[in-house]
């Protein structure tokens, strides 16, 4: 579905670099005009749907790379560029920015700052907060400022770096990125494990808390799949566990080792894949969100030690979820291809929400499009969260309600 | 509102944390005029010691309605005079606030009270595999609630990240007396992350009561190294190497000959004494991995001109290297009467130029620089000595100081990589940022802290608006 589907957009504004897009921005400032930034426009269905009509503002011509000092391992990028534009560039230098999302041709570095979206390295290699060093950004009333810098440690000012990341467009147009970049690994596997047992499951992941080994990324899934090396090793069990490690070869090869006898100690057989079926699995694994056709989508987090209770829980109440925890972290995914029978607002605010509180956490509602149920609470609520604090934030840069107005956690 | 006369105040701040929890006569709070950075002196009218986060809302509220200007402190290890009372006012000090509550491994987070001592959670978790993270130098003393308020870093940032990069969230009393919950034990929540808003943010935007840190995972094994070099230029152009190779040690910090002979004579390691420059290189993880890595960087630096690296035969050795690395200031002493410390970043590639800058600053002020930093990140900590008694070695002091931060800048980087802009730094906010960021700044201080009693006078420049004069500390330290 395109920006004018999804969104109450007449019109898309395609400035090509800051001054244009500042005009932009204070064009709509002084018409009072709604203002929605588009990059790739794959992740427009999330928040509360947008009803005031406005005009869209796409970042897809302000995409050049800025700076790339490859031995300072920092990259400055504009904001439209494309996630796989990047990725090459970084991979020409044997370097990386370890952030996976899905529909990597058009997900764009100003999206994926703005919706804080991460993906299954986030165990081993950290979220977006930890890479973006500097960014440049335009308010609602067509102020252009930045914070950070260029350089890896930065403690001058204020953090508009962390302000900005996941605020979803909503106090500033993101047009300009500076991240820190890892080098690549060497080597990259991942081990597989079928679950028999809950207990079982919940045991296995308190023991990865002790292992030696210092795994990338640990997903657990359970309940239908399309990834079908999962389906086969999933048989009767309750679900299947993916590590992910990645290192140099002797670093890898030595956790294999150590995860098999570990795996194997619980009564466990790991399948280990490796070169292109790793690469495939990987990718299975961070497209997982965005797979079609999903009616509903949600994100749970919370303690980790919380994820298998959780899971469990869920699939009493709707067994046709697909769930891919990012177990390490507490963090659950849950999709749906057709909409739950008992409605939105029972199953995520009557009985989600209240559930991942029992584990300190909270749900989010990542899509449901066409839903008449997207409401505050049920998109965002079930916290206890300071959204005042944040409403005034959102008061002081963008006094007018200009930006996304309507879509995300203020009151 | 009508300023509430210090008794009054007293009196109210008695009732609220008992009269053991307040300071007022002068003798005792002239102990706070100052904190690291001892250029810079004013005293606080009261000093008010909470033990809840009530007792701290209660206090907030109470300032606020005498219209009294307030800041937290720590341990006073600011180096930056991030805990000065400008204006005087109430001081509350988090320090009685210095429990861990809870560790929770199987969760890899603990939650700990402000006042906690960095290095008392490294001690706690000892035998259970994990640790905490970020180690400023200053571990031994800083709290944790200090950390946050700088957003710390240390010698391990270059792997390991700085301090909010392990907090997962805080409960903080805000300007207005409330007392809030950003994040929590979930590593995410819907909204803004005010968590990383707060952390940094030197006390401006609220008043840390509870921290909710992350674990991390001890390594398997370690290799420390000193790589000794013959010049300062070939030991930062095996930084770059090392960096350029796709090893990210988990620390590089380099001192030069200035420093060492310090360090050497407090100590007594065995360092070379006519070593121009020494690296302390240490790579952490899996133990299958560690020789190969070690022996990359051996050869990094022989080829960068290295004369030659020696490896720390076991822990206890290790232990010691660390040790002067992190009581190298303690060993300045020797040198000079008093020391004022700078805390630029310039990208690594840089590191050459604003060395051999702050080389050539040192010559025309006449003043004796030694460096001692974190190299691997570009973070330099140049250290200039001098007598605080004698105005003109003061007024060099600061003028020097200024043109190696322009420098900093001038080469990509920024004028504080760890020690924040506290009021040291308030003159170069304008100069690494334009009118607009300021204002942007002063935005979000607006929202929250709108009265502007919570640390007044700190990290931006004082007017919000452009036109009105700002105060420049360093004119006070010349009167």
């Amino acid at each position: 579905m395109s920006a004018t589907d999804l969104l109450p957009i007449d019109e898309i504004q395609r400035p090509r670099d800051r001054e244009e897009l500042v005009q932009c921005v204070k064009s709509c400032w002084d018409q009072e005009r709604a203002m929605y930034p588009l990059g790739g426009e794959t992740a427009l269905q999330f928040g509360i749907p947008a009803q005031v009509a406005g005009v869209g503002i796409s970042l897809a011509e302000i995409n050049q790379v800025v700076d790339f000092p490859a031995r300072d391992l920092t990259v400055t990028v504009e904001a439209g560029t494309a996630m796989a534009s990047l990725n090459k560039i970084l991979g020409d230098e044997g370097l990386s920015l370890p952030l996976h999302v899905p529909d990597v041709e058009r997900a764009t570095v100003g999206g994926v700052v703005a919706a804080n979206a991460n993906g299954p390295a986030r165990y081993g290699m950290g979220t977006v907060r930890d890479y973006v060093i500097g960014i440049h950004a335009v308010d609602g009333s067509g102020t252009a400022f930045q914070g950070g810098g260029r350089v890896v440690k930065n403690v001058a000012g204020y953090d508009f770096c962390k302000l900005l990341t996941g605020s979803l467009g909503t106090l500033a147009i993101i047009d300009q990125v500076t991240f820190k970049l890892k080098p690549k690994p060497e080597k990259w596997i991942s081990l597989l494990c079928s679950l028999p047992d809950w207990d079982g499951a919940e045991n296995c992941l308190a023991a990865l808390v002790d292992s030696e080994t210092t795994p990338t990324a640990v997903e657990l899934l359970s309940g239908p799949t399309e990834i079908e090396l999962v389906a086969e090793l999933q048989g009767d069990g309750v679900a299947v566990l993916v590590v992910s490690c990645c290192g140099t070869e002797p670093e890898v090869d030595w956790m294999q080792q150590q995860l098999e006898q570990e795996w194997q100690a619980q009564g466990l057989s790991a399948r280990v894949v490796t070169g292109t079926d790793h690469e495939a699995l990987w990718q299975d694994l961070v497209e997982f969100p965005a797979v079609a056709p999903t009616a509903l989508a949600l994100q749970a987090n919370m303690v980790p030690s919380g994820v298998v209770g959780f899971i469990r829980q869920v699939q009493a109440i709707e067994p046709q979820f697909s769930i891919k925890a990012h177990a390490g972290n507490g963090v659950v995914l849950c999709r749906m291809p057709e909409w739950p029978t008992i409605g939105l607002t029972e199953i995520v605010v009557r009985q989600l929400q209240p559930l991942a509180r029992q584990y300190a956490g909270n749900v989010m509602v990542l899509s449901a499009v066409g839903s008449k149920e997207l409401t505050h609470r049920c998109v965002w609520g079930g916290t206890e969260m300071p959204f005042d604090l944040m409403g005034r934030i959102k008061e002081q840069f963008d006094p007018r309600n200009l930006l996304n107005p309507g879509r995300f956690v203020y009151p | 509102m009508i300023q509430a006369t210090i008794p009054h105040l007293v009196e109210q701040l008695r009732s609220i944390v008992g009269s053991d929890g307040v300071l007022s006569a002068h003798s005792d709070v002239m102990v706070y005029e100052c904190d690291g950075f001892v250029i810079e002196k004013s005293c606080p009218d009261v000093v008010v010691f909470p033990r809840t986060a009530d007792d701290v809302s209660q206090i907030v509220r109470v300032c606020n309605d005498g219209d009294v200007p307030f800041l937290p402190r720590g341990a006073g290890t600011s180096l930056a005079g991030g805990c000065l009372p400008v204006g005087g006012g109430v001081m509350i000090v988090m320090t009685r606030m210095n429990e861990i509550l809870e560790i929770k491994l199987r969760d890899r987070y603990a939650v700990v009270q402000p006042g906690v001592v960095n290095v008392w959670l490294t001690q706690a978790l000892k035998g259970t595999g994990y640790h905490y993270a970020p180690d400023p130098s200053s571990q031994g003393a800083c709290t944790i609630g200090g950390n946050v308020a700088t957003n710390s870093g240390g010698p391990h940032t270059l792997k390991y990240g700085v301090t909010v990069n392990h907090v997962l969230g805080i409960e903080a009393v805000m300007a207005d007396g409330r007392i809030v919950q950003m994040g929590g034990p979930a590593e995410e929540s819907p909204g803004l992350d005010l968590v990383g808003t707060v952390v940094g943010s030197e006390g401006t935007l609220a008043i840390v009561t509870k921290v909710w840190v992350r674990l991390t995972r001890n390594p398997q094994g370690y290799r420390t190294m000193l790589g000794i070099f013959e010049s300062v230029e070939d030991a930062t152009n095996a930084i770059s190497e090392i960096i350029g190779a796709g090893i990210v040690p988990a620390a590089l910090e380099m001192m030069d000959q200035g420093i060492l002979v310090a360090v050497e004579e407090a100590f007594k390691f065995g360092f070379p004494l006519d070593a121009q420059a020494i690296l302390l290189i240490e790579v952490d993880g899996l133990e299958a991995g560690l020789d190969q890595q070690r022996q990359q960087i051996a050869d990094l630096c022989m080829n960068s001109g290295g004369r030659e690296v020696r490896l720390a035969a076991d822990a206890s050795e290790r232990q010691k290297l660390w040790k002067c690395r992190k009581q190298a200031f303690g060993a300045i002493g020797r040198l000079s009467p008093s020391y004022c410390t700078q805390d630029g970043v310039v990208p690594r590639t840089q590191l050459p130029a604003i060395l051999q800058k702050i080389t050539e600053t040192g010559s025309k002020y006449g003043i004796r620089i030694v460096n001692v930093f974190h190299a691997g990140d570009g973070n330099i900590h140049p250290i200039l000595l001098f007598d605080e008694r004698d105005p003109e070695q003061t007024r060099h002091v600061l003028e020097a100081s200024g043109e190696i931060l322009q420098a900093c800048l001038d080469l990509g980087g920024s004028v504080t990589g760890e020690h924040g802009i506290g009021v040291e730094k308030i003159s170069f906010m304008k100069k690494m940022f334009t009118e607009n960021d300021l204002q942007v700044m002063d935005q979000l201080r607006k929202a929250l802290n709108p009265e502007n009693r919570l640390s007044p006078d700190k990290m931006l420049p004082t007017a919000g608006a452009c036109g009105i004069e700002q105060k420049h500390p360093s004119r006070r330290a010349a009167l």
